[in-house]
């Protein structure tokens, strides 16, 4: 394997770890999503990855060296990595070539056409950052760290200062250039249509454990326990064959016909292409979806394939529950 | 198995082990007080105790109140009017009411019992042309209550500067709602803003009540017994430095108290409202009083700037034909050259160990830091009295190097300030990013925090600079045989009841200072416009 993390162990403060026992491994020029909620220590985790922040336990190699282990710890100068952070921190006093070029190696000069015209920023290079858009800075970033021929790539929520019109744009963007260069790469994100979007495989976080590490599809499929099937999209809970199953909204059907779930419809939101249902059925709120307008207080019946039921422990849905 | 964070810890371990150096030596002069003050002879305290401790600290403490009082009401509402409306001279009084920081409050004190004495201008007018009795205005029967008005309007700048930036800070959103649920203008300053800039004013006041503190030639001038002017009349008129040292203490003491309670409050009032706050949408108003504004504005540079500027003006013009000018121009030069050297080298110090403190991230480290900064609540008696004791057993005493020491203990914490709050503006990814792209520490020092500081820098060379020109008591104990400066020759004046010979060495002062604020208020706008 190209990157291999293994019992990585991370805390600020014996009481309260931060990344505990996290095994992973990623191959060459892969994409991978890591996913978690804010404040989860996505972030630590990539400043662990960099070497800007020490390891408490366990270790990391990248293509075959290790990085830092009981017995050694690669100081961030010396890896290999690129770091594009969330905040696009290019330094203000220097203009955007200057900030690509910014303690670069002579060897990779040669580069800097490809790379500018790769993210598109031939025509800006003699601005500052403060002209510049933030959809341009990120892309300068990206640059700097790419110019650089990183064995490995560090992306820190990279979209989410961006607005819906350009976060899109920039996705394929992004997705095309680290295709383009091989480069792997780790994207920390917080929404799932990023990682859906544009991820090999997808790697979720929660309490500091890893819950599943799988390809997109397979995920949302086949999700390794309630937490990761409800951070992938919502999930319908009935009772069935004396069990509690799930069942995601896009497989729930209305039927013409009686059937065993009657639900009594609350909301109707219009949703361009089709209208999104909030219903009730014996009192677990349901989501579904309906080409037509549905009357609120109507009653309906719904109907999906047996095959499509996801069944959780029952004690799942405790265990993730953040304490009070 | 745990990693040992080892290797990590020690990457910067020369620079953190530097930096330690550096507090111990700021902090040496403060050990070895307080060591002979527990290790001294109690005697002298128990006699302090029965004579003069109460006196003086009644005086000190009255003395900051009505400073503070003064510096209180002549700064926060010119802040507030200039913030807020707008009038026609509003941006020339932005800049004048800055004006005041130039006259150091010994050279204000100087001027004003010359007008004010019973000889003087003020008097003379209201003898011969009013009916009002004259005695009445007779300092000689006022004088800490007249004291206490003239170091407010030397320091109430310190007050102005932080409401002023605070008030600017404070965006529209808060106005705007205050008065959506029916408070009327002045209610929303009352209730809204006051308390939002309470964390900014309180670190105006602080700087003023330790400028009184360390007041020397003004308090000495009106003989008015503070404990700074007790220390130096300990040791250099009875000869007793046992006492000195004793009194030093225990106003290190009250000043330590006074640091705890400024940080405590500002903790406790700490408020993060310039996210959620729309600073830029605010636009200023035509005031529907523009005479109130005027006035607001127009007392504190009139009476802390145009009133003694004018007067000192006129006496350096009925004694230009007797003044010395090869010996002024030494002096100038001497000024120039110390203040300089002493702001170049503070800027240098107080950038490392910012530096320091920022990459190692060392909590004790950032501790010890802060408490470097004490040395400007120590008055420039008590630094100076500590710097003896280290070094009066060799030939040091008396020299440049110490007299340079002194300054970086008393300046420290000014050079510190502007570089602190532009170093926190820096996003923490800027360091990881020059370190992600391969930069060891110096590198980062000079590729990063240099280039992207500057403007802090300068504004810190400024400020050092102007406080070191007007420096009275580290200076007098502590500079070189033969060595005097613009400052030390003004006082010397006065003292000799010379006052006239003195002006022109406090106009240049004066000059020097203005022209140096000028350029420093021009650098404060450039900064709040890049970030």
């Amino acid at each position: 394997m190209y990157l291999e993390v293994k019992n990585l162990l991370k805390y600020y403060n014996r009481s309260y770890t931060i990344i505990k026992d996290l095994t992973f491994s990623v191959k060459k020029g892969e994409l991978i999503s890591f996913l978690g909620e804010s404040g989860s220590g996505k972030t630590t985790f990539l400043k662990c990855l960099a070497g800007l922040e020490p390891i408490n336990g366990g270790s990391i190699s990248l293509n075959s060296t290790f990085l830092n282990n009981d017995n050694t710890f690669v100081k961030p100068q010396k890896r290999k990595i690129g770091f594009v952070f969330q905040d696009y921190p290019l330094f203000p006093h220097l203009n955007i070539l200057d900030n690509i070029t910014f303690n670069l190696e002579r060897k990779y000069k040669s580069k800097l056409d490809y790379i500018l015209k790769l993210t598109g920023l031939q025509f800006l290079v003699e601005r500052f950052p403060h002209e510049i858009s933030g959809g341009e800075q990120q892309r300068a970033c990206i640059a700097r760290a790419l110019i650089r021929e990183p064995e490995l790539l560090l992306l820190d929520e990279p979209f989410s200062n961006l607005d819906s019109t350009i976060k899109e744009s920039m996705k394929e963007e992004i997705f095309k250039i680290v295709k383009e260069t091989k480069t792997t790469t780790i994207l920390v994100t917080h929404d799932i249509n990023d990682a859906l979007n544009i991820s090999d495989r997808i790697l979720i976080f929660k309490a500091g454990i890893l819950q599943q590490y799988d390809d997109p599809v397979k995920m949302y499929c086949e999700p390794a326990n309630c937490y990761c099937a409800e951070v992938l999209g919502d999930m319908n809970k009935l009772f069935h064959k004396n069990e509690t199953y799930y069942i995601r909204p896009e497989k729930v059907n209305i039927s013409t016909k009686r059937s065993k779930y009657k639900i009594q419809v609350e909301k109707c939101f219009f949703q361009g292409k089709e209208y999104r249902v909030k219903g009730r059925i014996n009192n677990e709120i349901w989501h579904f979806f309906s080409s037509k307008r549905i009357e609120e207080n109507s009653n309906i019946y719904v109907n999906f394939p047996e095959k499509d039921l996801i069944y959780f422990d029952p004690v799942c849905k405790n265990f993730f529950k953040d304490p009070v | 198995m745990e990693v040992k964070n080892n290797k990590y810890l020690l990457e910067n371990k020369r620079w953190i082990f530097s930096s330690l150096i550096f507090s111990i030596l700021i902090l040496l002069p403060v050990l070895v007080l307080l060591l002979n003050f527990f290790s001294g002879d109690q005697t002298t305290l128990n006699y302090l105790f029965n004579t003069v401790l109460f006196d003086y600290s009644l005086n000190t403490f009255y003395l900051i109140l009505l400073t503070s009082i003064t510096a209180l009401v002549i700064g926060i509402f010119p802040a507030w009017v200039i913030s807020n409306y707008n009038f026609y001279g509003r941006k020339f009084f932005d800049i004048a009411l800055y004006l005041p920081l130039a006259i150091p409050a010994y050279i204000m004190a100087f001027t004003y019992i010359d007008i004010l004495n019973y000889t003087g201008p003020f008097q003379t007018f209201l003898r011969n042309y009013s009916f009002l009795p004259s005695d009445f205005f007779n300092v000689d029967y006022l004088q800490i209550e007249t004291l206490g008005i003239l170091l407010g309007l030397s320091l109430y700048p310190y007050v102005y500067t932080a409401s002023r930036i605070s008030f600017s800070l404070i965006g529209s959103n808060y106005i705007n709602v205050s008065k959506n649920l029916g408070l009327s203008t002045l209610q929303t300053f009352y209730k809204v803003i006051l308390p939002l800039s309470r964390p900014a004013i309180i670190s105006g006041l602080f700087l003023v009540i330790m400028e009184v503190l360390n007041e020397y030639g003004a308090v000495k001038y009106f003989g008015v017994n503070t404990f700074t002017s007790g220390i130096f009349r300990s040791w250099f008129s009875l000869g007793d430095i046992n006492g000195a040292i004793q009194l030093a203490c225990i106003l290190l003491i009250f000043v330590l108290l006074l640091f705890y309670l400024e940080k405590k409050s500002l903790k406790n009032s700490q408020f993060y409202y310039s996210k959620n706050s729309d600073v830029f949408s605010r636009k200023l108003k035509k005031t529907s009083k523009p005479l109130l504004a005027y006035f607001m504005c127009l007392i504190p540079f009139l009476f802390g700037f145009i009133l003694p500027v004018s007067f000192i003006i006129n006496n350096t013009f009925h004694t230009f034909s007797e003044t010395n000018f090869p010996k002024l121009f030494d002096l100038i030069g001497n000024s120039i050259f110390v203040s300089t050297f002493s702001a170049i080298f503070i800027i240098a110090i107080a950038l490392f160990l910012l530096f320091v403190n920022r990459i190692s991230k060392i909590k004790s480290l950032s501790f010890i830091n802060n408490l470097v900064s004490l040395g400007y609540a120590l008055p420039g008696a008590v630094i100076g009295l500590g710097l003896i004791l280290i070094f009066s057993s060799n030939s040091l005493v008396g020299s440049f190097l110490i007299l340079f020491y002194a300054y970086i203990i008393r300046f420290l914490a000014v050079g510190k300030s502007p570089i602190k709050s532009s170093i926190e503006k820096q996003p923490e990814s800027f360091d990881d990013t020059g370190k992600n792209l391969g930069l060891g520490p110096f590198k980062l020092l000079k590729q990063i925090h240099l280039p992207v500081n500057k403007y802090a820098l300068i504004s810190a060379f400024i400020l050092v600079f102007i406080d070191v020109l007007k420096e009275l008591p580290i200076t007098l104990i502590l500079s070189p045989f033969n060595f005097e400066t613009l400052a030390t020759q003004t006082y010397l004046f006065a003292v000799e009841e010379m006052l006239p010979l003195s002006s022109i060495y406090s106009l240049i002062i004066i000059v020097l200072s203005s022209v140096m604020l000028l350029i420093l208020k021009n650098f404060i706008d450039k900064q709040l416009n890049v970030s």
